[in-house]
Order: structure tokens, then C-alpha cells, then sequence
């Protein structure tokens, strides 16, 4: 093996050109002449003013050999691994041409298997893996943000002791003398990682006495626990949406990213919704408290109060026949009676799902309900996945008596953030003799620890687990850490229990060379290169119902009455439980339903901030909104109010995640008094997460999600930035009915009338264009024999959004972000409506049907550039900076935008976005690392907006142009459409009538957004088919 | 038509009252007078006052580059401009400033050829007036790009990549309507200044003032030559600008009325803005010239006659607008858009309803007083009114830009625009340029077109003398009539 030193920014002294240097320069190195050292030192000054630990340039080149370990398939990070300079390339690389590599994110207990592409050794773009069963290649928004996550600026740098900068090697020696005694605490979240319970085995034969606490703040193992009382043992209930007719929602928000299966359920459920393709027509039922994207799918929603699901469960149980009627309030509620018998009708093909932070007994009685329905084994599968089932609560009980009596000498918290959730275990912790945080950030959690850690991402180091079904896969790094110290969980735990360094790659290769039968080098590169191995999966069981434990639950719940006023405790659709609140993307990803961005709200209905006496009130294009304090008896939480139509009476929903502090790592930047650019610098100023929102975690007692709060008026004037709704709601809603923008009709509309898209048109279309004539009519560019000539002009793109599969989860808003550079702007420029994104999810909520302004239906229409034919933004830029392609897009030329806005204000969909400042100018260094090298980082000035992915098409084209073929079918994928669940979104050429696209276009339900302005829209429309039940259409809340 | 003789003005005086002409320069002066009146303020020792009102149009012009250096440094995220408002305040400003330049121009050219002699008396002033307008105007569109270095690239300038601009752009139009408007405006002040210029140097006492005047007056000597060129020239020029007053604001109104948004897209914008323009541009004459004639005492060259028939066409042409704005209204309703319905309702009673009333009353109820004779002869009335007129003309531009872009076609995308302090002062900062170049026009240049004013003087009438003694009562008499009510029989 060759061993190169890592050449550092400025040589220090001798050591810089040691006598082991084997490489030289120039003979004057070689020589070590006095001239060398200074042209040597001057060679480099630009970088010498990076922080040695940050990634500079130079380190990140240095990097880059991982990529050729990679590629090798040999170790990531050894010692006798060798980095080389990027300048020595490895083989068959070929500079700029992007690799991709399979692996895995460890997401709540299991892994979402991805496919990543590494561009030069740095990982720049993450998808699902194609190839695997549960994803197809799908993902949401909290994958692709992930790859922010890797370059996160903040992330911790340095071994801390006691605060103080310290080092690996410090902290290696502090562990291996570590006497065999020690009592040791271990806190971990929920893991499927074979390596780390192997490692939890070694770690308790090596010392006197071990602790595991498997820490779940996310549910509480409430959903494991109400199933493992139904069936007497711990199982774990995945749902097949594509073979469900009826479905029930229980407070659950199956379709949200942050749903253990979220992909899954989504694909799944679209499947079922395609009338037109397949005849299969779900209906889903939701009655939930918040309005969440579920909620927005269903066919009938039903506001409820959290606190009053556990007692409808248990009425829709007893109509079922489960246990012995128990009169409750519901019991002769319409939704139960029509439920029952819906259900019941529907048999094998319904299913009941509950929200995680439902209590457990409605998570007993979902699952008897899915059994007692024939769902089990067909709807609803039951896979043998060994999930804890025990009370965390009781464990964690013990695990503190033994902190408060001094007995625990060691203790490690891997890659959680316990002082955050749970504030008061700081007097606990302190009991404990060493304190060991490992975990991404300087955090709440790393104050006081006597030794912090930095984790590792889960991109630069190696790991294992399952995924949800339980395909085992390893977590490959594409990238060695970016900083030195950084380690996994594993290898810190590995150091742990042998006293010696343990690198990841050994780790997992020696758990698996356990595993693995036959040739274990074979598997093993099957298994890196697919990133998991189909052939093994948790085993489907089907015990049967006990019945005693569901007669409990049922009467246990049967009393239960929601409190005049209760506060529900979501994880946040974006920052899921904070561990992502760090990532400027998902803080300035507008919530799918609030549309709120960098912030946590109290959300609430009108009706009941109007007895709460609280505003929002609408100024100058911002809310200010009044601050409430919400008091569960013992904790209060000040959150600023947020009016939201849809939400059950009494109910205040917030959400998690927020109100973090962690430490910056970056240096404080000096500026002038003129100069903005501490205001544009959106990741200066402390850490991202820093002072965003509230931490609510003291609301949830004993882990519980709701309950009964007092909520008082504590201030006003709090703005929140909102990407929406800065008319009024009824208006906008009025509008969008009138405009023909959002088309939607029940199922026996549209089998009346299959053409329903076209009644809704707003002014007469005629297919014929021709009587629209434009300026641009008898003189397209597109049309000229140059353009007709190119290599391009066989392809003409077009999309085709079925917003009768979309639910709104937001997935594409990050892909494109990712996939096109779109920086964040804070969250003071969304307010002032200056966000980026190229892709948007337009809300509407629509009243109809009876219902009322507090009841109304909610739609998500995502809405790219449209790449009008006749663009009316390509008319009036008076320098051509924005033209058409011989292929039909519209294109924006960046280096001839002079930025007039023209182009803005004459586009109907108010799509294009500009740069009102250098956003790239303040840009971390390490973030730089993960913007897309095919797309140029737009500067001040200048207009963007969806280019329909132009790198991707120029790619393929070049690929087949070289390979002297045509472009398949299928072959470009925008990043939205990759990224998409449902497979809302197709793309493809509308030139050739076979493609998909075109397919999709000559649906009756295709229609295009304000096609009446004769601009010719690319992107098309599906509107939207709803299955309500008609008995059910009320806005009785019971 | 003119006073042309003694008699005939008698004639007229008694038979018709109101009807009868005054003569257009009042107090009995003679054409030294004039001279000595005019001339007498670029060549005395510069007033304290002036160095007051000069320093404060400085400041507002230090104002403005600071406000630009700001901008540039930043970047155009400084002003409160958004998504669905790509224009705000720069545009709006744009384009009230060049409807304030419209004045100028009209009162020369087309009044010119129209033979409506009472221009003289203000053509000079409001002829600067447009020239300054403009290049405050011409202002907005350059710094209003977000990269202002590029601008260059909206001129055709040929280029080694045969890179043109798109000419199918109204911005593009705009480039060359207001650059040829200001081009043309520009030259012909200048013809029009060479006789006066000639004048100040044969009245120069110092070398430098020889030197300067005389180069500017390019050898003017007042020979019958001279004058059959320049008239002839300056007719030509007339000819030319004409057509120029009515396509630059028709030109600027493409800008909105091209576009597909709602509120925009309306065809009747060129005449409205024209006849808005002149609206404007006359209130703004009315505004400087009532303040110009008391301060420089040429209340007998600017009379009460200049400024009752300027307040005359501000309510002629504040009607117009009046009546656009209805037919906005109408044509919105008639057309059964519901994209166009809604941007008018949302003007009226949307959240910029202020701004839309505010224009409706500044504009078409306001100049309505001057119906009332002894209102539009109200000096400190008219000032007021020209004010309120000059409010609402920039609110009818601030409506027109700012609430159709707040609310189109997707709800979605609806915001609301808030300027920032930028933009207000950056709005203020133009003052500082328009009054810092107007003060140096005041004190530097004749604001009396002293040739074409002497033309029009009852002396200037070759018959005037004819009857020998008689004249000079006669011109007495003349002023005495003009000093009285004309209501009077």
C-alpha cells in the first residue's frame, strides 16, 4: 500500500517535508531548500485561512480516495487505507461522471435503503433504491435532506472532554482504561442493526455490569405494545394499502414522511386510488384531530379530538362484535355504524391504522379490529421483527434509580438528545461517574457530558440493519467523515467493549461473516452493490387475539372523554422529534398543511382561537400572531398561535422538534455596516436550530401525546413566515373553485361524466389552438431549421401530475431542491415571500359539499413550471434570456438574465423565483460540497425556476447520441418524479404517442391549469377522483 | 388666438367678457423689462435662499446615491419587492416621473403647433422640468435590474455572438421610447434656449460667462437669417417631438398592457396613460411655477391667465382618467373575465383599497373643483390641488403595478407588497436630483423663453404704435382690464 502524508494548508516546519516522505515535487523539495518552504507556504495561502478541522478544499480532495476504496469494495477508513489526491485519480474513473451507490439510512429502528450518487468522491444526490421491494426507488423529503445533513456546518468537529476540545486518541486511551468493573449505562435508540446487538453482547461480557435501555421517545413503543397485547407477543404490523377497498384512519398520518413506512404506505395506497388504470377505488376514512395530508387524501374525514379516538375505537370495536358493548358516547355515532358495516362488507379488503401517539390500548384494539376483519394476512401482514415490547417507561424508571443511587460509573448516550426531550434527567445524568455523548451535534445533550463524541452521518460510515420488511442491508459510506474525530455509534460501542479501536468496516464484515453462508466475500459484494439482500425478510406470523387483553383495552377506553381542551404532541412532518432541525432544507420546507416554515405553531381551529380570545392577525403580507401558553398542569410551553380550518374542536396540535440549541462550530463573520450579509447568511448566526421555534417535549408526561391543557393568551405579535395564504382562506378557496385551477369529482360524477374536467373549464377550449394566435404563433423559435435540426428536437418534454394519487408529502419540494441548488432564504425572506423553491405545493382547502368553513376539504396541487408553448415570460424579457429549447422546454440562460422581473410578473403560475440576494455568497464551505455540480449556483440577480431537470435531459441525450440510439421511454426522470411515492408525476416525450406521458395526456382527466390564456402549458393536470361515502358527508362533530 | 391689436382685444372685451384674451404679459412692460426681468436672475449675486433650497436638494441627491450604493452593494433584496410583485416601487416611480415629463414637451410642441401662444410663458420652465423628469426617471429602469452591470445589454450593440435584444420585449420599446423622447426633448430645449443664450452673452461682464454663453449660442446674432433657420428648425422639432409626447407614454403603458396579467392586459392603457401623463405633468407645472413666479417676481410674464388655462387641461385630463378608470370597471365586468373581475374588486376592496381611493379622490374628485372659476384662479387652491394631483397620480401608477401583481391568477402565489425604507427614500432621493438640476436650471438659464415671449407681447404687434399718442393709454387700459375681475361687464 502507498502511504501519502496529507498535505497540509501551510507546512509546518520540518514536518511538513518529513524524512518519510517518499513523493516530492521538485527537487528543491526533495532538497529542502529554504526557497521551497516559502514557495510552498505561499502556494497554499488561500487555504490558510480554512480551519485545519472544517473541510477545506484540499482535505475534501484528499477525501476523495474514498471513493476509490469504494469502488473497490475494499475498507472505507483503515489506517493503511490509503487517501490519495484527487489529482491521482483511481482507474475508469472518469472525472465529473457521477457514480451511484447503494445504501441505507437508519430512520426510526429500520433502514430506508437508498441509492446515492457520488460525484468526484462526494456524495451529491440520494435517492431510494430502485431495486428495492419497499421503496421502487422512491423516497421522501427527509432522505433527500439527509445529504444536507452530511455537510451540515454545524455538525461537531471534535472529541470534547469536559467541554474542552480534546481528541480521539485522548478519549481511545480514556476507554481502554476503563477498568473491567464498570458499571456501564448504555442508551441507544430502537436499532436494526445486527452489528450493535452483537456489539451489546460483547460489551456486557466486558464489563461487571451492563444496562441496555433501548430509548424510544418517538413512540414510546405504544404501537409494539398495543399489538403485543392483542397477540400475546411483539409484532410488527405492516399495512398493504394496494389490496385495501376500506380504509380507517385513526389519528394516523400513514402517508407522512415521517411514517415508519411512509414510502410504502404512500405507493401502496396510490395504487388502489387508480380508477381509470386498474378499477380499484379505496376509500379511506380518516378521523383524526389535526388536519394532516392523510387527512387531505381521505374520501370522508371526521374531526375528532385525539383524546376522544381511544373511546370511538373502542365503539367501532364493540359494533364489531369484539367485546361486549359498553355503551360510550359514540356508540350510536353515524361514522361507527357506517364504519362497521363498511368494514365488515369490505372484509379482508379493510384495514384500521392508528397515530403512533394514539394511547396503546388503541393500538390493541386496531390490531383486533384488523384480525377480527379478516385484514391480518392480507391488508394487514404481522412480521416476526423481535421489536422490544416491554414499557420503556419502567425500564427507564430503573435505569434512573440506578443513576440516582451513584451506581453507574459509564454512561452512553448513542445518537440520542435524552436533556432535550426530557429536560429533567439533567440532575440524573449528573449522578453518572463519566458521561459519554456521541451524537452529530454539540447539543443539549452534550452539555455536561464528561466526553463528547461526534457520530458519524450515516454517509461516512459503515452500519447495518434491516429495513421495515426486514431485508437485511448495510449502511455503505460513500465518503470518509469529514472530520477526523467523527465515529459511529458502533465503533465507539466496539471501543467500548474490546478496549481497542474497532473500525466500522471490520465490524459490520465480522457480524455478517456470522451470517453470511457460502463464499462470504461473494454475498458480501452482492449485498454492498444491491445495498441489501432480498432474499431474507422477517417472517410473517398470525397468532390469534386475546381476547381478554382487547376486553381490557376496549373498556379501558370505553370511559375515555377528551378534556375540554387538549394539546397533541406530533413529531413534525419536517425536523421529525429535532434530530433534523439542524437542516436548513427541511426548516424552510413549508409544512403540507400549514405552509409554515422555521417554526413551531400551536394549531388550532377558528372556532376555538375565538374562544380562546387569540388572533393571527395579517399585516402587511405577515402574520402576527398571539402567543399562547399552553400548561398541561407541572410544564408550560409558549407557542405562537396558529389559525388552521379543519381541526377538531378544543384541540391544540403541536409539534416536536423545535427550540433546540446547539452549538455552532463556525466562526463569527465581521462585516460592514452597509453589507448584508449576516442577513443573508441564513446558516451564520449560531446554529441553524438555534432559537427556531419552542421544545415542547415538556407537554408529553411520561411520554404520553396528549393531554388536557390549559391555554392562556401569553402575547402578540409573533410573526410566523408562511409560504401561503396571505389572502383570506375562503377567498383563495373561492377563487381556485371559479378558476378551474383544482378539478376534482366523486366517483359517480365521474362515471356520469368522465369529461368532468372539462366542465369545470373555466372559459371554451378548443383543442385547436389555432384560433389563439400569439405572437409567437407564426414565428416559434422552436420552429426555425436550426432548432428543427439539433439533436434535441425528436424529444418534445412534457409532464403529466395526478393529483388523484399525489398526498402532498412533499418529497418532490426537496428533491428538486437537492437535485438544482435552491438555496434557503430564511426564515424573514419567506415571509417576505422571497422563498425559492422551483416546485411548490399549492393548499387549497375547499368548502362544498356542505361543508362548512371549519370543515373543509383540503387539496395539495404541486406546481412546477409549466413550460408553456407559448411562454409568456420568454415574450417580454427584453435581452432573451429566457428561450426556448429545440426540445420544448423554457429555459432561463443565467449569464444573460440582467433581472428585470419581467418575466415574474407576466408568468400566470408565478413560478419563477428570483435571486434578490448572493445567496451562494454566504454559503458554508462544507455546504458548498452539496450543491449539484451539474447545475450552475445561481448568483444575485438573476431569475430561476424549474428547468424540467435540463442536466438529466442533456445527459440522456449525450448517452444516446454517443451510443447512437434513441432515448427510451423512461430513461429521464426529473428529480421530482424520482423522488415521488405515489407516482404522481410522469414525465416523458410527448412526441412519441406511446410514451407514458402521452399516455397519461390523452386520460379524460387530463387538463391543464389556466389553459384558457392560450400559453400552452407542458405540464399537465389529472384531476383529482374522490370516493366519499354519501351518508357520511357532514360536519357532525358528535 | 392672440391679442393682436388694441382694438380688437377692446372689441372683444366688451362683447364677449369672459372670452376676451388678456395680453399674455402683464404690467405695462417693455421688452427691456422682459430682458432685464428674466436675465436678471442668472447674472446677480446668488441668493441666500438659493444656497438654502439648493442644500437640501442636495442632501435628497446624496440621499439617492447613497440609497443606490446601497442597492448595488446588496442587491435588490433591499427593497420590499417579492414573488408575485416582481415591480414596486422603482416602476411605479419610473413611470410617474416620465408622466411628469410629459408637460414639458406638450406645452412646447404641440401647443407650438397649435398656435396657443400663452405657452411662452411657461415653456422654458416646464421644458426643464421634462428633461429633469426624465433623468429621474431614467434612473428607476437602470438600477432596477438585479445586475445592474448588465444593463448594456438592453441596447443593440453589435456584438461578436450576434447577440441582440429580444425586440418582441415592451422593456426593450421602452429603452428607446423614453432615450429618443429624451434625446429630442433634450435638443429641443437647447434650440430653443439659443436666442435667450445670446442674450445672456451680450449682457456677459465677466470672461467666463463670454466664453461659456458664447459657445452655447453658437454664434447667434439675431440676423433675419438666423431667425427664418431657427423658426424653421424649431417647427421641425416641434413636428417631431409631437408625436413623441403620444407614443412615449403609450410605449411605457405596453409595459403593463402587453403582459397577461389581469389589470394589466387592458387595451385602453395607451390614451389613459397619455391623457394621465398630461394630468400629471401639468399639476407638476402648476406646482413649480406657482412657487418660481412668486419667488422670482414674474407673476406679469407667468399670470393668473397661464395658470387658470393649465388648471383647465388638469381638469380636461383628469376627466379622461376619471373616465378610464371607469371603463376599467365596466370593461372588467362586461367582459365576464373572471381574472379581470377580480383584480378590479380586489383593487377597489382588496387590501390596497387605500391606495385605490386615495388615487380615485386625488384624481377625479379633486381636479372637479376647478369647474369653479374662482377656484382654478385660487393660487393657493390650485397649489393645493396640484399636489394632491401630483399624490394621485403616483397612487394611480403604485394601483396599476402593485395590486394587479399581488393577486393574479393563482391564489396560491397571492402575497402583499410592503415597501421598504429603501425604496421610499430612494423615491425621495429623486427629488433631491430633479430639484437639484431644476435649481440649477433657475439660477443658471432664462426660465422665460425671453425670444418667444417678446413675440407675444402687445408691443411686439407691428401695428401697436400705429396710432401715434394713443398707444400707450391704450396699454395702460390693457393692463387695468387684465387687473380687474373679468366678470365684471
Amino acid at each position: 500500500m502507498i502511504e501519502l502524508p496529507i498535505i497540509d494548508a501551510v507546512p509546518s516546519g520540518d514536518d511538513a517535508i518529513s524524512p518519510r516522505t517518499r513523493f516530492w515535487r521538485s527537487v528543491s523539495q526533495l532538497e529542502r531548500s529554504s526557497d521551497f518552504r516559502k514557495i510552498a507556504a505561499n502556494e497554499f495561502v488561500p487555504g490558510a485561512s480554512e480551519s485545519p478541522g472544517g473541510a477545506s478544499r484540499r482535505q475534501f480532495l484528499q477525501v476523495m480516495g474514498a471513493s476509490m476504496a469504494l469502488a473497490g469494495l475494499t475498507a472505507c477508513r483503515r489506517p493503511v487505507e490509503t487517501i490519495v489526491p484527487f489529482s491521482r485519480p483511481p482507474e475508469h474513473r472518469i472525472p465529473g461522471v457521477p457514480v451511484n451507490y447503494a445504501t441505507s439510512m437508519p430512520f426510526r429502528g429500520a433502514l430506508r435503503p437508498l441509492l446515492v450518487e457520488s460525484t468526484d468522491g462526494r456524495p451529491t444526490k440520494i435517492e431510494g433504491n430502485p431495486d428495492h421491494p419497499e421503496v421502487r426507488g422512491a423516497s421522501t423529503a427527509l432522505e433527500q435532506a439527509s445529504l444536507l445533513g452530511l455537510y451540515d456546518p454545524d455538525r461537531s468537529r471534535y472529541v470534547l472532554r469536559g467541554g474542552e476540545v480534546s481528541d480521539w486518541k485522548a478519549f481511545k486511551q480514556a476507554m481502554a482504561a476503563l477498568p473491567a468493573s464498570s458499571r456501564v449505562l448504555v442508551m441507544a435508540e430502537p436499532d436494526s442493526s445486527m452489528t450493535m446487538a452483537r456489539l451489546r453482547q460483547e460489551l456486557s461480557g466486558a464489563y461487571a455490569n451492563v444496562r441496555f435501555v433501548e430509548y424510544d421517545h418517538v413512540t414510546a413503543r405504544r404501537v409494539t405494545r398495543g399489538y403485543a397485547a392483542a397477540f400475546g407477543r411483539s409484532v410488527r404490523p405492516v399495512h398493504h394499502f394496494s389490496e385495501a377497498r376500506v380504509i380507517l384512519s385513526l389519528d394516523a398520518d400513514f402517508l407522512a414522511s415521517t411514517d415508519p413506512d411512509g414510502v410504502w404506505n404512500t405507493r401502496q395506497f396510490a395504487q388502489s386510488r387508480r380508477m381509470e388504470e386498474t378499477g380499484a377505488m379505496n376509500r379511506l376514512y380518516a378521523v383524526e384531530s389535526a388536519y394532516t395530508i392523510t387527512g387531505g387524501m381521505a374520501d370522508n374525514r371526521l374531526r375528532l379530538k385525539s383524546g376522544d379516538i381511544g373511546a370511538f375505537a373502542s365503539a367501532l370495536a364493540g359494533a364489531l362484535g369484539l367485546h361486549d358493548t359498553r355503551v360510550n358516547g359514540f356508540s350510536d355515532h353515524a361514522w361507527v355504524r357506517e364504519l362497521a358495516r363498511e368494514l365488515r362488507e369490505a372484509g379482508p379488503g379493510a384495514v384500521v391504522v392508528a397515530g403512533d401517539h394514539q394511547p396503546l390500548e388503541v393500538h390493541t384494539l386496531v390490531a383486533a379490529m384488523n384480525r377480527a376483519l379478516g385484514a391480518v394476512g392480507s391488508t394487514v401482514t404481522l412480521l416476526d421483527a423481535g421489536d422490544t415490547a416491554t414499557d420503556m417507561h419502567v425500564e427507564m424508571g430503573e435505569a434512573l434509580a440506578e443513576l440516582g443511587t451513584g451506581n453507574v460509573d459509564v454512561l452512553v448516550t448513542l445518537g440520542i438528545n435524552p436533556l432535550y426531550d426530557h429536560p429533567e434527567l439533567a440532575d440524573p445524568f449528573a449522578q453518572a461517574g463519566t458521561r459519554i455523548h456521541v451524537g452529530p451535534y454539540v447539543d443539549e445533550s452534550a452539555a455536561g457530558a464528561a466526553w463528547h463524541v461526534p457520530e458519524t452521518h450515516f454517509l461516512e460510515a459503515w452500519g447495518d440493519g434491516r429495513s421495515r420488511l426486514g431485508h437485511p442491508a448495510v449502511v455503505q459510506p460513500l465518503i470518509a467523515p469529514l472530520y477526523e474525530d467523527a465515529h459511529s455509534g458502533i465503533e465507539v460501542l466496539g471501543l467500548l467493549a474490546s478496549g481497542s479501536e474497532q473500525f466500522g468496516y471490520d465490524l459490520v464484515r465480522s457480524t455478517w461473516r456470522g451470517s453470511v453462508s457460502g463464499d462470504f466475500e461473494k454475498t458480501w459484494r452482492r449485498i454492498v452493490h444491491d445495498g441489501f439482500l432480498a432474499e431474507d425478510a422477517f417472517s410473517e406470523v398470525t397468532p390469534d387475539v386475546d381476547g381478554g387483553a382487547v376486553r381490557t383495552a376496549a373498556s379501558r377506553l370505553a370511559g375515555a372523554a377528551a378534556p375540554e381542551l387538549e394539546v397533541v404532541v406530533r413529531h413534525d412532518g419536517k425536523i421529525f422529534d429535532g434530530r433534523y432541525a439542524n437542516n436548513a432544507w427541511l426548516q424552510e420546507l413549508p409544512d403540507s398543511v400549514t405552509k409554515v416554515v422555521w417554526d413551531n405553531v400551536a394549531a388550532m381551529s377558528p372556532a376555538t382561537a375565538e374562544r380562546l380570545g387569540v388572533t393571527a392577525k395579517l399585516s402587511g403580507g405577515k402574520y402576527y400572531t398571539d402567543t399562547v401558553s399552553i400548561d398541561t398542569g407541572g410544564a408550560s410551553v409558549e407557542l405562537p398561535v396558529w389559525i388552521q380550518p379543519g381541526i377538531a374542536e378544543g384541540s391544540i396540535q403541536v409539534t416536536t422538534g423545535y427550540g433546540r440549541s446547539i452549538a455552532s462550530t463556525r466562526e463569527e463573520r465581521k462585516t460592514n455596516l452597509f453589507d448584508l450579509d449576516d442577513y443573508t447568511d441564513v446558516y451564520g448566526k449560531g446554529a441553524i436550530a438555534t432559537g427556531v421555534g419552542s421544545n415542547v417535549s415538556p407537554l408529553m408526561q411520561r411520554g404520553g401525546r396528549i393531554a388536557a391543557a390549559s391555554v392562556t393568551r401569553s402575547g402578540s405579535g409573533y410573526m410566523v413566515a408562511s409560504t401561503q395564504d396571505h389572502g383570506a382562506i375562503e377567498e383563495e378557496g373561492a377563487e381556485v373553485a371559479r378558476r378551474g385551477l383544482f378539478r376534482m369529482a366523486t366517483v359517480e360524477e365521474y362515471r356520469a361524466n368522465p369529461d368532468f374536467v372539462k366542465d369545470s373549464e373555466p372559459a371554451p377550449i378548443k383543442e385547436d389552438w389555432s384560433d389563439y394566435p400569439s405572437l409567437w404563433e407564426d414565428n416559434h423559435p422552436t420552429l426555425s431549421p436550426e432548432m428543427q435540426n439539433t439533436l434535441y428536437s425528436a424529444q418534445q418534454w412534457g409532464m403529466v401530475i395526478d393529483l388523484n394519487t399525489c398526498s402532498g408529502c412533499n418529497a418532490c419540494v426537496v428533491a428538486c431542491q437537492s437535485e438544482n441548488n435552491i438555496q434557503v432564504v430564511g426564515k424573514e425572506e419567506v415571509a417576505r415571500g422571497r422563498e425559492m423553491h422551483w416546485i411548490r405545493l399549492d393548499r387549497y382547502f375547499v368548502s362544498g359539499d356542505g361543508a362548512s368553513f371549519e370543515e373543509p376539504q383540503m387539496v395539495l396541487q404541486p406546481v412546477p413550471c409549466m413550460h408553456c408553448e407559448n411562454a409568456p415570460c420568454e415574450q417580454v424579457c427584453p435581452v432573451a434570456a429566457t428561450v426556448h429549447s429545440p426540445d420544448g422546454t423554457n429555459q432561463m440562460i443565467y449569464n444573460r438574465c440582467i433581472g428585470t422581473r419581467y418575466c415574474a410578473n407576466n408568468c400566470p403560475y408565478k413560478v419563477r423565483r428570483f435571486n434578490f440576494y448572493n445567496w451562494t455568497k454566504t454559503l458554508p464551505t462544507t455546504t458548498h460540497m452539496a450543491q449539484n455540480p451539474n447545475v450552475t449556483v445561481r448568483s444575485r440577480g438573476v431569475m430561476e425556476k424549474c428547468s424540467y431537470c435540463i442536466q438529466r435531459i442533456r445527459e440522456v441525450n449525450k448517452q444516446a447520441n454517443v451510443e447512437e440510439r434513441s432515448i427510451q421511454d423512461g430513461e429521464v426522470v426529473t428529480a421530482c418524479q424520482q423522488a415521488c411515492p405515489a407516482e404522481a408525476i410522469t414525465f416523458g416525450n410527448l412526441a412519441d404517442p406511446e410514451s407514458r406521458v402521452s399516455q397519461a395526456r390523452r386520460s379524460n382527466r387530463r387538463y391543464e391549469m389556466l389553459a384558457e390564456l392560450s400559453v400552452k402549458p407542458r405540464t399537465s393536470y389529472l384531476g383529482r377522483i374522490r370516493n366519499p361515502n354519501p351518508t357520511l358527508i357532514s360536519n357532525d362533530n358528535a | 388666438m392672440p391679442v393682436s391689436s388694441a382694438d380688437s382685444e377692446k372689441t372683444l372685451a366688451s362683447t364677449a367678457d369672459y372670452h376676451a384674451e388678456v395680453p399674455l404679459v402683464q404690467g405695462n412692460l417693455s421688452f427691456h423689462d422682459i430682458t432685464e426681468l428674466v436675465t436678471a436672475h442668472t447674472e446677480k449675486k446668488t441668493p441666500l435662499a438659493w444656497w438654502g433650497a439648493f442644500s437640501l436638494a442636495n442632501i435628497g441627491l446624496l440621499l439617492l446615491v447613497g440609497m443606490i450604493a446601497y442597492l448595488f452593494w446588496n442587491g435588490t433584496g433591499v427593497w420590499g419587492l417579492n414573488n408575485p410583485v416582481g415591480w414596486g416601487y422603482a416602476i411605479v416611480n419610473f413611470v410617474f416621473w416620465v408622466g411628469i415629463g410629459h408637460a414639458g414637451t406638450l406645452i412646447s410642441a404641440i401647443l407650438f403647433l397649435f398656435r396657443q401662444q400663452w405657452r411662452t410663458g411657461i415653456n422654458r420652465a416646464a421644458e426643464a422640468m421634462t428633461i429633469f423628469a426624465v433623468m429621474c426617471a431614467l434612473v428607476f429602469p437602470t438600477i432596477h435590474v438585479g445586475r445592474v452591470w448588465a444593463i448594456y445589454w438592453t441596447l443593440p450593440i453589435p456584438n461578436q455572438m450576434e447577440m441582440w435584444p429580444q425586440f418582441k420585449s415592451p422593456l426593450l420599446w421602452d429603452v428607446f421610447a423614453v432615450s429618443v423622447y429624451f434625446t429630442v426633448s433634450l435638443v429641443f430645449w437647447y434650440v430653443g434656449l439659443i436666442p435667450d443664450i445670446a442674450t445672456m452673452r451680450d449682457r456677459a461682464k465677466t470672461k467666463v460667462r463670454r466664453m461659456v454663453t458664447g459657445v452655447l449660442s453658437m454664434g447667434w446674432t439675431g440676423a433675419n437669417r438666423h431667425w427664418r433657420n431657427y423658426e424653421k428648425a424649431y417647427l421641425l422639432l416641434a413636428a417631431l417631438a409631437t408625436p413623441l409626447v403620444l407614443s412615449v407614454h403609450s410605449v411605457v403603458s405596453f409595459d403593463f398592457a402587453v403582459s397577461i396579467v389581469p389589470g394589466w392586459h387592458t387595451t385602453i392603457f395607451p390614451p389613459y396613460f397619455v391623457a394621465g401623463a398630461i394630468f400629471s405633468g401639468f399639476a407638476m407645472v402648476v406646482t413649480l411655477m406657482v412657487i418660481a413666479r412668486k419667488v422670482y417676481g414674474i407673476q406679469n410674464i407667468i399670470t393668473i391667465e397661464h395658470l387658470e388655462k393649465m388648471n383647465i387641461i388638469i381638469l380636461l385630463t383628469g376627466s379622461m382618467v376619471g373616465f378610464a378608470y371607469i371603463t376599467e370597471f365596466f370593461i372588467a365586468w362586461y367582459s365576464g373575465v373572471q381574472y379581470e373581475q377580480y383584480a378590479f374588486l380586489n383593487r377597489a376592496f382588496g387590501p390596497y383599497a387605500w391606495a385605490y381611493w386615495t388615487m380615485m379622490t386625488c384624481n377625479l374628485v379633486f381636479p372637479q373643483f376647478f369647474w369653479i372659476r374662482k377656484l382654478r384662479r385660487s393660487v393657493p387652491f390650485m397649489f393645493a390641488i396640484s399636489i394632491f394631483v401630483n399624490i394621485g397620480m403616483w397612487f394611480e401608477r403604485f394601483v396599476i403595478t402593485v395590486t394587479s401583481l399581488h393577486r393574479d391568477y393563482l391564489p396560491s402565489s397571492w402575497d402583499y407588497y410592503t415597501p421598504t425604507f429603501v425604496d421610499v427614500l430612494t423615491f425621495v432621493g429623486t427629488f433631491g436630483l430633479f430639484f437639484t438640476l431644476f435649481l440649477l436650471f433657475l439660477r443658471f438659464i432664462p426660465m422665460v423663453a425671453i425670444a418667444e415671449v417678446k413675440g407675444v407681447m402687445p408691443q411686439a404687434d407691428p401695428h401697436f404704435y400705429d396710432h401715434e399718442g394713443d398707444g400707450h393709454d391704450h396699454v395702460h387700459d390693457v393692463s387695468l382690464a387684465a387687473d380687474q375681475d373679468h366678470t365684471q361687464s
